[in-house]
């Protein structure tokens, strides 16, 4: 499509997204526009970069704790770079990462030409570099950023030692509020789009399960979100103007934030990885070319987590001096999670069976991270069971078991994703045996730095230390190298993107003979994908061996595509 | 903050507002194109009220906290301060709940394209919810306990500091659609502009209806 | 392992007489598929128990009575997780080797969208595992009893009132101006007081430290930045906490600034200490011995050092130890959190910022940091 270069257009930057044709040209990527896909690009190379931050975060955490003493930082430092890793990983790589494939995926995927409200679109975008630099910019403030945790649990968090007005901790509850109104900035814009826009005949069982998975997930921010923002005020209010919500001499409860954060910060898991079933609920079918197994069933249990999700918070907080009743009803909620979720994990493996499968890098990061989740959700059951809670909760058996999700399942179903999807919106092909080496240093670095996490918190080792008594120190030791294996693991990924989008291969546009609308786009997909051409959709989204076609007069879409 | 990502939407896009056209509506492009579900111009409401719902919980929240430290907490009033006062506030009430009255009728009036009588209503709105903001002015600062003292005074000055943001925003708002119903034309689109502000409008008032019952009417322990 | 026993049908690689034969066979259940299926669940729960077995290596001692019963919640866990994961993994190892399409096929496998019985069964088998596994640990969380009622306070000072514990070390409280815990000049918390009583169940005016067959008790626990302090109703004040070994004892818990909480390993019990509220907690260690009590709620620059022991005593070891703590004088402990701030002093103060370590607790028995302990 953009092949025939085309005098640049005025009108780009102020129209609601880019006329069609616009050039192609990266400087596009540094400004307020307005086109999903280039806010969707915009999101994950910010997002990718943040990744590294926080990478390096925690490298320098595990070279601390690959030893028992605290010799490498001082523990005030070692504070300061976990909180900060934990933030910058959830807040500024993995919330806006998820993002931007919202803005890549929703459109095309539901033959949109683009979000519903373009502009806020990209305000909501444009906030993500300022809650970074906020954030980053706690680094260099006299007595260093906010370390009391992510959780940044009062009184502690409001203790504010060298009682500056401007301080580490005042710069994160101003980070995580701006990022909380630009997501739910775009909650507002994702839920308008997938609701109203689709393409005609693309009724809600015909929707791919990405829709759904998002549309699922940003429900929960929309929900959770503002919950969270309440509670960040009243913190803030606590740390800089001396009132005391959470203050007991005041007569205020520490209890209460805890409500108001985990109220939120539960849901907010599976905002993250909500997507990520979308991404295998896709990949799957793709690779395995088979239908999706039980695509009616797996499309509500999003909504079956949804509604779970807001009712389990509690289990973070089992030993706060909870009630026993209340400990037992959010056991029971928790445990109910693994229903619906182990529907679609089980949706999945069926998909799979007498599959044909291609094992494509996008697939074998799809089925390791599978594979780990089922994992992880099992130690999430023991961990919901309040006698086993009460002895490996705030252990490094938490530690295991969030990172076994957060890390091994949903960054590897991240990485999926961008194998999968990366030809589409760029245009060139990723080099599959670097993606290769790639997964296998990624998927041996993982269990290496995970597993031993699980053993050290059963002896019990508590997380959040910097040092540690010396019984502990083999699992550390395991750890830290895996921890230095995925830092290395980053250099084939950085390496491929970076050479594939310089000088790849062109890609068609369907490599993987996929169905799908964005499929029936070029690569990558002009500004406003079909612009007002939308084809009709006449069935479901996995076709996979079927014979029939996706689209009313699919043979004109292909043949476009191929004279393109 | 809050208040920003309400006239966002209206403000910065030219294309959304009481003009209506959501997406793709640049003119060149003309209608009739074949995107079914696709229709222009009912975004606008749709992500306000999604807006509107999800702005609420704030609400929500915050009357929980208050509800639950009220109920637990070991000191409550500050020392010497014995209650509040219910009378100024009442009137204060009546005032503003009524004035969501007289927005409908505003409302009604463009609605039969009575663009006079639409703005005199407006108008009227608008001076309810500022005498509403002054009374609240006035009220805190005849208080004889502060922010900081202890919950209480944290709860109060924050929740009706919060609720206040809102009534300002709103008769901000109410302004903008005012000055924009003098543009030739401006209702050509239909109105999701005057109707988001309205919607808004009696969002804030019965939020201060759960206020007012719990600040001043629940004041036993 | 009867419930993970049960979802033998719905789990393992049992999509397969669902979905076709996991053979190449063709439709149809066969022979073949049946007897693999059953040879991989016997092999599976093989592997399971075995595991199960394994628990106990990877954890402390069990050292209270609360620690089987965690234990064996938790092996059951252990053999169910295994269970499933290993059907799991059999089923995505098996369409790795057997179900890879060859290098040149481009074509579509078996269009299976669906199949409601299968559907139905790995919906219902989840739910009736996890609602068994919710039973179970709601069974074994009443034995526990562990946890009490709670009071809430305004703050430190009232808690320290609240527990009847004056003098302690540099606390700028109104307590270390009162002159002894029987003063009945506590006016605010009287109030407080008699609802400390209806929720703490007390045990009668003078609780029992020397009658071995009362209950232990209430030990007052004061968590500080960062240190542990624990105060017996006879008034010793130690550093260490040593408990009589199989006899009940009952806590309440004190933070004056932030969150801590009590953990010991050994006895698989943890316990946040909440600023404005004293929790009232119970337990009843089964071991002698020494073992780790850790702070596991983060508290800021040097919690990874706010641990102390718990020594797990005979009864007459107990009760020698807590005469010679009479006699002792009270003088301040070691403690490490005061020892890393003086060296960041030295260092010039280098580090992010910090509040200082409250001066370390005044005890008669101080905590001894060159003692082993065993877990
Ligand atoms: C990001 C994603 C994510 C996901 C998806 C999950 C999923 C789950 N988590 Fe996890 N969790 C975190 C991220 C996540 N978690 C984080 C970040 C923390 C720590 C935060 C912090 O403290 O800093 C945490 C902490 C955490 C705790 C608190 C521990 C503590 O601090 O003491 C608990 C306790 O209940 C818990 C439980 C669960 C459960 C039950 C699930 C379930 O959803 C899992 C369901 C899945 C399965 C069960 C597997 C598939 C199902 C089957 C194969 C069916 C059959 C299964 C059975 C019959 C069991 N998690
Ligand atoms: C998306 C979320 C996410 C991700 C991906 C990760 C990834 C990793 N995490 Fe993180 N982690 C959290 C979220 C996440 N974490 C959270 C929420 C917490 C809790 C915080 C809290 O308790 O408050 C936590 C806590 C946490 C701890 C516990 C700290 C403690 O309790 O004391 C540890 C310890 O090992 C750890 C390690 C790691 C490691 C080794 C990785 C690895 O996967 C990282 C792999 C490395 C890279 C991907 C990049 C490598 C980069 C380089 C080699 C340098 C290049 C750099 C530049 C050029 C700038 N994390
Ligand atoms: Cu053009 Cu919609
Ligand atoms: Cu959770």
């Amino acid at each position: 499509m953009t092949t025939t270069p085309i005098p640049f257009d005025p009108r780009t930057l102020r129209a609601p997204h880019p006329v069609p044709g616009a050039p192609d040209n990266w400087r596009r990527f540094f400004t307020f526009n307005t086109d999903a896909k280039v806010i969707g690009i915009q999101y994950i190379a910010l997002a990718l970069l943040f990744l590294l931050v926080g990478g390096l975060l925690a490298m320098i955490m595990r070279g601390e704790l690959i030893t028992p003493p605290a010799d490498l930082v001082d523990p005030s430092v070692y504070n300061g770079l976990y909180t900060m890793h934990g933030t910058v990983m959830l807040f500024l790589f993995l919330f806006p990462i998820l993002n931007g494939f919202n803005n890549l995926l929703i459109p095309p995927m539901i033959g949109a030409p683009d979000m519903a409200f373009p502009r806020l679109n990209a305000l909501a975008f444009w906030m993500f570099p300022v809650f970074g630099v906020v954030l980053m910019a706690s680094f260099l403030v006299p007595g260093g950023p906010a370390s009391s945790g992510w959780w940044a649990y009062p009184p502690l968090s409001t203790q504010n030692p060298l009682g500056l007005l401007i301080n580490g901790q005042f710069l994160w509850i101003l980070a995580v509020a701006i990022s909380g109104v630009s997501s739910i900035l775009g909650a507002v814009n994702f839920c308008t789009t997938i609701i109203r826009m689709r393409a005609p005949g693309m009724g809600w069982f015909r929707m791919p399960i990405f829709c759904w998975t998002a549309l699922a997930a940003q429900t929960i921010q929309l929900a959770g979100l503002p919950v969270l923002t309440a509670g960040a005020v009243m913190l803030l209010f606590d740390l800089s103007f001396g009132t005391s919500f959470f203050q007991p001499e005041g007569g205020g409860d520490p209890m209460l934030y805890q409500h108001f954060f985990w109220f939120y910060s539960h849901p907010a898991v599976y905002v993250m990885v909500l997507p990520v079933f979308g991404f295998f609920s896709e990949i799957f079918p793709v690779y395995a070319r088979k239908p999706l197994f039980g695509y009616h069933v797996v499309a509500i249990a999003s909504f079956g987590i949804v509604f779970l999700s807001l009712i389990v918070w509690v289990h973070h907080m089992f030993t706060s001096g909870t009630p026993q009743w209340m400990r037992h009803v959010f056991m029971v909620t928790t445990m109910l999670i693994a229903v619906p979720t182990g529907i679609k994990v089980f949706a999945w493996l069926a998909t799979l069976w007498r599959g044909k499968l291609w094992l494509t890098t996008a697939m074998l990061f799809a089925m390791g991270g599978v594979f780990n989740f089922i994992f992880a959700g099992i130690t999430g059951i023991m961990l919901a069971t309040v006698p086993v809670d009460v002895h490996v909760g705030n252990t490094y058996f938490v530690v295991g078991h969030f990172h076994t999700v957060i890390f091994s399942t949903i960054t590897f179903g991240v990485y999926a994703a961008i194998y999968h999807w990366f030809a589409k919106f760029t245009g060139r092909m990723l080099y599959e045996g670097l993606g290769k080496v790639h997964f296998v240093l990624t998927f041996v670095g993982a269990q290496l730095n995970f597993l031993p996490m699980h053993w050290a918190g059963l002896m019990g080792m508590p997380r959040r230390v910097a040092s540690y008594d010396p019984e502990f120190a083999l699992a550390n030791v395991l750890a830290s190298l895996g921890a230095f294996l995925l830092g290395v693991a980053m250099i084939p990924f950085l390496l491929n993107l970076v050479s594939s989008w310089v000088r790849g291969a062109r890609a068609p546009a369907n490599p993987w003979q996929a169905i799908g609308l964005e499929w029936l786009l070029p690569s990558p997909p002009p500004a406003e994908n079909f612009e007002h051409d939308v084809p009709t959709v006449i069935s479901g989204p996995y076709g996979y061996g079927l014979g029939h076609p996706l689209v009313a007069d699919q043979e004109r879409y292909e043949a476009r595509l191929k004279e393109g | 903050m809050a208040d920003s990502l309400f006239s966002t939407p209206a403000a910065l896009d030219p294309t959304a507002g009481p003009q209506g056209s959501g997406a793709a509506g640049s003119p060149e492009q003309g209608p009739g194109h074949g995107s079914g579900e696709h229709a222009h111009g009912g975004y606008n409401l749709t992500g306000f009220v999604i807006f509107l719902a999800s702005e609420s919980l704030i609400f929500a929240a915050l009357f929980a906290a208050y509800i639950v430290l009220k109920g637990s907490a070991p000191l409550w009033l500050p020392a010497g301060v014995e209650g509040l006062e219910v009378r100024e506030p009442l009137i204060n009430t009546i005032v503003l709940v009524s004035s969501s009255g007289v927005a409908w009728l505003a409302e009604r009036a463009l609605h039969r394209r009575q663009l006079v009588r639409f703005r005199l209503w407006w108008l009227l709105t608008m001076a309810m919810g500022t005498w509403f903001v002054v009374g609240q002015a006035r009220e805190w600062l005849g208080l004889p306990f502060g922010l900081g003292d202890g919950v209480f005074g944290a709860c109060f000055y924050l929740l009706t500091g919060f609720h206040g943001l809102h009534v300002i925003t709103g008769v901000l708002l109410m302004a903008l659609m005012l000055w924009r119903s003098f543009r030739p034309g401006n209702y050509d689109g239909g109105e999701a502009g005057v109707t988001s502000v309205g919607l808004f409008w009696h969002f804030v008032d019965v939020i201060w209806i759960v206020l007012f019952a719990l600040l001043y009417l629940w004041q036993g322990r | 392992m009867s419930a993970s026993g049960s979802t033998a049908s719905g789990s393992g690689p049992s999509p397969a007489p669902g979905s076709g034969s996991p053979g190449r066979g063709g439709p149809g259940i066969d022979r073949g598929a049946v007897l693999l299926v059953t040879l991989g669940v016997g092999l599976a729960l093989l592997a399971s128990r075995w595991l199960m077995a394994q628990v106990p290596r990877w954890l402390p001692p069990q050292a209270s009575t609360a620690a089987p019963l965690v234990d064996d919640l938790f092996a059951l866990e252990v053999g169910i997780g295994c269970f499933l994961l290993l059907g799991c993994t059999a089923v995505i190892a098996w369409t790795l080797l057997f179900d890879r399409a060859d290098k040149y096929d481009r074509d579509d496998g078996e269009p299976i969208e669906g199949n409601l019985k299968l559907e139905i069964t790995w919906t219902v088998i989840p739910l009736v595992v996890v609602l068994l596994l919710a039973a179970q640990a709601i069974r074994v969380n009443g034995q526990l009893a562990s946890l009490g009622g709670k009071v809430r306070v305004a703050g430190a000072a009232e808690a320290l009132r609240l527990v009847g514990v004056d003098g302690v070390a540099g606390f700028p409280g109104p307590t270390s101006v009162q002159s002894s815990h029987s003063s009945q000049s506590s006016q605010p918390s009287a109030a407080q007081a008699s609802r400390a009583s209806r929720s703490m169940s007390s045990t009668g005016p003078s609780p029992g430290v020397g009658d071995p067959a009362a209950e232990l008790g209430p030990v007052v626990v004061i968590a500080r930045q960062w240190s542990w302090e624990f105060v017996y109703p006879d008034g010793v004040r130690s550093a260490e906490l040593h408990l009589p070994v199989n006899r009940p004892v009952r806590f309440r818990l004190v933070s004056l600034d932030v969150l801590h909480a009590m953990s010991i390993p050994a006895f698989r019990l943890r316990q946040d200490v909440v600023p404005g509220s004293v929790i009232d907690y119970r337990l009843t260690p089964s071991r002698e011995g020494r073992y780790r009590l850790r702070d596991s709620l983060f508290s800021g620059a040097y919690f990874a050092s706010n641990q102390t022991d718990v020594v797990v005593e005979s009864a007459e070891a107990f009760e020698r130890w807590r005469q010679a703590a009479r006699r002792s004088p009270l003088a301040p402990s070691p403690n490490a959190a005061t020892e890393l701030w003086s060296q960041r002093q030295e260092r010039g103060n280098r580090g992010w910022a910090t509040v200082p370590p409250a001066p370390p607790p005044l005890v008669n028995v101080p905590l001894d940091p060159e003692a082993a302990h065993e877990g």
